[in-house]
C-alpha cells in the first residue's frame, strides 16, 4: 500500500503589514508498487513511434528495435498498443481498423514485435493526429485508471497548423500521461515540450538513432514502477486569500497553477499524474490579508489526495512578527527553488532571443543563467552552458556567446532546463 | 525544543541562560531559529483540565472559530478563514455568582497562557469573595500547568475556612491572615508537584489572593500580580506593594514610570517555587465602607495602567459601559490590554461589592 507524506518548509514569519507567504512542500511517496497491480484499475500503455519518410531507413530500424526493447519491459497483463505516425496516425498493433489495446502477454508481445519490425519510412509529420488516435485507444479500456504513452518524433509537425495541434492537445489533456522524446536535431524543443508538459510528462533529446533502445528501456521501466494512477495536489487557502502560484520545482519546473480545478470554493485541486517511490518538491505562495502583530493563522492546506482521499498533509502557516531577526529570515529551501525557477527561465528565454538573433537578449539572459546556477548548485546546468557560451566571470554571470554550437547541445540545454537540484538539507 | 547557545537577550542585553524560553529580565521570548520541519504547534498542553466536562467536548466538537464562526479543522485551524483556534487554556472566564467573575487571556505577544485564575464568592453580592490570580513566570519550564494548579489549590483552601462572625475584628484579621498563608503553602505545593525534580528550570508564578469577608478585606501577595479597591466615593487604593525589582527602585525615590519600563521592570524578587527563597504573602487587611469594585490582576493589565487612580477611572467607565456586569466589564478590560498590545498574559478578576 502507498504512503505518502509531506513536509513544509517555510519562513512563518511575516513583518508587519505583510501578505505574501511562500512554502517549499516536499511529497514523497514509499510502497508504491507497479502499475496496474494494487488492484486500483488496470494500466494502459501505448508507444507511438514517428515513421515519417524523414526518419529514413536507418532511423526507422532504430525506432523498431527501440520499439521491441519497449515492449519487453512492458509488464504482463498492462494493456497495451503501438501507433506509428507520419501525417496521419495508424494502430500498428494490434491490427485492426478500429481503436483497440490488449493486454500484454507471450503471445501479443511477440506478435507487436513483429508489427513493429515491419516499420517503413513515409510521409510527413502531424502528431496531433497522433494524439487523437492515442486518446481514442485507450479509451476503448474502460478499466484503465493509468494511462501512459511514449512519444517518439524526429521533425517538425509541418502537416499540421499550430493551432490544431493547440486544439489536440487541449483536447487530450487529462486523458493519459505522454513522455516524449525527439531523435536528432530537426524537431522543435518548443512545440514537443508543449506536449510533454500538458500531458504531464519529460521531454528530452536523443542525439543519435542508437541510444534510443537504452532511452525507451528507461521510460517505460519508469511509467511500470508507478504504482499510485493518478494523484492531485488540493491547496486550500483561506477565505479572501488568492492562491498567487503553485509549482512543481523538484525534480523538474513546472507551473502548476493554470491547472486548477475547484474542489470547493477555498480548495484547488491540481493534476500530478501516475506516482512511484519518489518525492516532489512544490512551491505554494499565497498572498493574504494582512493581520495584526502576534496573530497567526493558516495560510495554506496543501495536501495530496486521491480520489477523494487526502493521503498527505502540509500545513502552511503564518504569523506576524515584530522581530527583525525572524521576519527577515529566507528560507533557504524557498531560495533554492526561486533561483531554479528562474534558471529554466533564464535559459529558455536566452536560447528564444539567440535563435532570433537577438544576441544582446541572449547574452545577457544566458548570462544570468550561469550565475543562478553556480548560485543554486546546479552543475547539471553549468555544465549544458559551457557548451553554449564561453564563461568569462561565474559569479556575475559575464558569458559570451560561442560562435559555433552543436545544436544537439543547444537542444540538450533547452530539454534540460526545467531539471532542478534538489537543495541540500 | 532546540537549546540556544546566546546568553544575553537579544531584546534587552540581559543575561539569560541556555534553558531560558524568555528573558528574566524584558520577557522577549528567546525562542531561538523554527525547528528545519515547522511543528504545527510545540505547545504544550496543559495536563490541568480547565473544566473536564467542556474540556471533553471541545475535543469531540471544537466550537466555532472565534473569527469567523466557520468549523475548526483537525489541525486546530479554521477550515474558513485559517484562524488558530484558540485553545482552552489560552482564554477561559469564571463567574462563580453574578457579582464575581474573572477572566483570563493569553494576550497577543505570546504563544502561551501562562496565567491563571481561581475565584469563589457567596450568592449573597457583597457577603463573601475569594479572588486568586497566579502568573506563570515564563522564563521556567511548564509554568502554565503550575500556574492554574497553584491558583485552584489556593481558592479551595480560602473557601474551606469561613471565620465570619468569630471573636474581635483583629482576631478576624489574623485568621484569614492565617488563611492566606495556609493557601500560599497550598499553592506553592501545588508548583512543586507540578515540577519535574531534575527541571533546570523550575516552573514558578506568582501569588495574589484577596479575601472580602462581609466588610472585611485582606488581600496577600508574593511576586507582582496585584489587588485593588476602587471604591465609588473615595480614592482607589493599592492593596498590595509588589514583590519586584522596580518595586525596591520605587522604594528608593524612582518614579513609578521610570521604575516600571526600566530593563528589569519585570524581574520580580519573590514568588512561589522550587527555587523560590520564601513564599509567605504580604498581608494588608481593610473595612470595606460603600459599594466598589475590589480587583486582583496580572501585570499584563496593570503594565498599561500601573497608577490606582487611572486603573479605578478605567474600571468604572467599563463597568458603565457594560451595565455594570462584572464578567462583561472584566472581558471588556482584557480586550483593552491586548488593543494596548496584549504583551503578556492578561487576568482581570472582579468582585462588585
Amino acid at each position: 500500500m502507498a504512503e505518502f507524506s509531506a513536509s513544509v518548509y517555510q519562513n512563518e514569519f511575516l513583518p508587519d503589514g505583510g501578505t505574501d507567504v511562500h512554502a517549499i512542500v516536499t511529497v514523497s511517496c514509499s510502497g508504491a508498487g507497479s502499475a496496474g497491480q494494487t488492484g486500483s484499475g488496470d494500466a494502459g500503455e501505448i508507444i507511438i513511434v514517428d515513421t515519417s519518410g524523414s526518419m529514413g531507413a536507418e532511423g526507422v530500424r532504430a525506432a523498431a528495435f527501440a520499439a521491441q526493447t519497449a515492449l519487453d519491459q512492458i509488464l504482463d497483463g498492462v494493456w497495451f498498443a503501438v501507433i506509428s505516425g507520419n501525417d496521419r496516425a495508424q494502430l500498428a498493433f494490434p491490427p485492426s481498423p478500429e481503436p483497440v489495446m490488449v493486454k500484454m502477454d507471450q503471445f501479443t508481445r511477440r506478435a507487436a514485435k513483429d508489427a513493429v519490425a515491419r516499420f517503413f519510412a513515409d510521409g510527413g509529420t502531424a502528431m496531433g493526429t497522433w494524439l487523437r488516435l492515442a486518446s481514442r485507444v485507450f479509451a476503448t479500456v474502460p478499466s484503465l485508471t493509468q494511462k501512459h504513452a511514449l512519444l517518439l518524433t524526429d521533425g517538425e509537425n509541418q502537416h499540421e497548423s499550430p493551432e490544431v495541434l493547440t486544439q489536440t492537445i487541449e483536447a487530450v489533456t487529462g486523458q493519459f500521461q505522454c513522455d516524449c522524446r525527439g531523435v536528432g536535431v530537426a524537431w522543435q524543443v518548443n512545440e514537443v515540450r508543449r506536449i510533454a508538459t500538458a500531458l504531464l510528462g519529460t521531454v528530452d533529446i536523443i542525439p543519435a538513432p542508437d541510444q534510443l533502445a537504452a532511452e525507451f528501456s528507461k521510460i517505460i521501466q519508469n511509467a511500470m514502477s508507478k504504482g499510485v494512477a493518478q494523484a492531485d495536489m488540493r491547496v486550500w487557502a483561506p477565505q479572501g486569500a488568492q492562491v498567487l502560484f503553485v509549482r512543481q520545482v523538484a525534480p523538474t519546473v513546472d507551473d502548476l497553477t493554470s491547472r486548477r480545478t475547484e474542489v470547493n470554493a477555498l480548495t484547488g485541486a491540481y493534476p500530478t499524474g501516475s506516482w512511484g517511490d519518489e518525492s516532489r518538491d512544490y512551491h505554494v505562495a499565497i498572498r493574504l490579508a494582512a493581520k495584526g502583530i502576534g496573530q497567526e493563522q493558516l495560510a495554506a492546506r496543501v495536501q495530496l489526495a486521491i480520489g477523494s482521499d487526502v493521503v498527505a498533509q502540509g500545513l502552511v502557516r503564518a504569523l506576524w512578527s515584530e522581530d527583525e531577526a525572524l521576519t527577515t529570515r529566507i528560507s533557504p529551501e524557498v531560495a533554492h527553488y526561486t533561483g531554479q525557477t528562474e534558471l529554466a527561465d533564464a535559459i529558455q528565454e536566452g536560447l528564444a532571443a539567440k535563435a532570433a538573433g537577438d544576441t544582446a537578449t541572449a547574452t545577457t539572459k544566458l548570462g544570468r543563467a550561469v550565475q543562478l546556477a553556480a548560485q543554486t548548485g546546479n552543475e547539471e546546468a553549468t555544465t549544458r552552458l559551457r557548451k553554449v557560451v564561453d564563461i568569462d566571470d561565474q559569479d556575475n554571470g559575464t558569458v559570451r556567446l560561442k560562435r559555433t554550437v552543436e545544436k544537439a547541445d543547444e537542444m540538450a540545454l533547452d530539454t534540460a532546463s526545467t531539471k532542478t537540484t534538489r537543495v541540500k538539507k | 525544543m532546540t537549546s540556544t547557545t546566546q546568553t544575553v537577550c537579544p531584546s534587552c542585553g540581559g543575561p539569560i541562560s541556555q534553558a531560558d524560553h524568555f528573558c528574566e529580565a524584558c520577557g522577549a521570548e528567546l525562542t531561538p531559529a523554527t525547528p528545519a520541519t515547522p511543528a504545527i504547534d510545540t505547545d504544550t498542553e496543559p495536563t490541568v483540565e480547565l473544566n473536564p466536562a467542556a474540556a471533553r467536548g471541545a475535543e469531540a466538537a471544537p466550537g466555532p472559530c472565534r473569527s469567523c464562526g466557520g468549523t475548526i479543522g483537525p489541525d486546530g485551524y479554521c477550515e474558513t478563514c485559517g484562524t488558530k483556534a484558540t485553545k482552552p487554556r489560552d482564554h477561559f472566564s469564571e463567574q462563580p455568582a453574578p457579582w464575581v467573575a474573572a477572566v483570563c487571556d493569553r494576550g497577543i505577544r505570546h504563544s502561551r497562557n501562562e496565567d491563571a485564575v481561581a475565584i469563589a464568592a457567596d450568592p449573597e453580592p457583597g457577603s463573601r469573595a475569594l479572588l486568586v490570580v497566579c502568573d506563570g513566570v515564563s522564563s521556567s519550564l511548564d509554568s502554565d500547568v503550575a500556574s492554574l494548579a497553584a491558583a485552584r489549590a489556593a481558592r479551595d483552601v480560602l473557601e474551606a475556612g469561613n471565620a465570619q462572625g468569630m471573636g474581635t475584628e483583629s482576631s478576624r484579621i489574623s485568621a484569614v491572615v492565617a488563611r492566606l498563608k495556609a493557601a500560599a503553602d497550598a499553592a506553592s505545593d501545588a508548583v512543586l508537584a507540578n515540577t519535574s525534580p531534575d527541571s533546570p528550570n523550575p516552573a514558578s508564578c506568582t501569588f495574589v489572593a484577596t479575601v472580602l469577608e462581609g466588610d472585611l478585606l485582606v488581600a496577600g501577595v508574593v511576586g507582582d500580580s496585584r489587588a485593588y479597591w476602587f471604591p465609588d466615593n473615595a480614592e482607589a487604593v493599592a492593596l498590595t506593594v509588589d514583590d519586584s525589582w522596580a518595586a525596591e527602585l520605587i522604594a528608593t525615590g524612582v518614579p513609578r514610570h521610570e521604575a516600571e519600563t526600566g530593563p528589569q521592570a519585570h524581574a520580580i524578587t519573590r514568588w512561589l517555587g522550587k527555587d523560590a527563597p520564601d513564599h509567605t504573602p504580604r498581608t494588608t487587611s481593610m473595612k470595606v465602607v460603600g459599594p466598589g469594585w475590589l480587583m486582583a490582576c496580572s501585570d499584563g493589565l496593570w503594565n498599561y495602567c500601573s497608577e490606582a487612580a487611572p486603573l479605578a477611572d478605567l474600571t468604572r467607565q467599563t463597568a458603565a459601559a457594560h451595565n455594570g456586569d462584572p464578567l462583561a466589564t472584566a472581558s471588556a478590560l482584557v480586550d483593552w490590554a491586548n488593543a494596548q498590545g496584549g504583551q503578556d498574559n492578561i487576568t482581570v478578576a472582579l468582585a462588585r461589592i
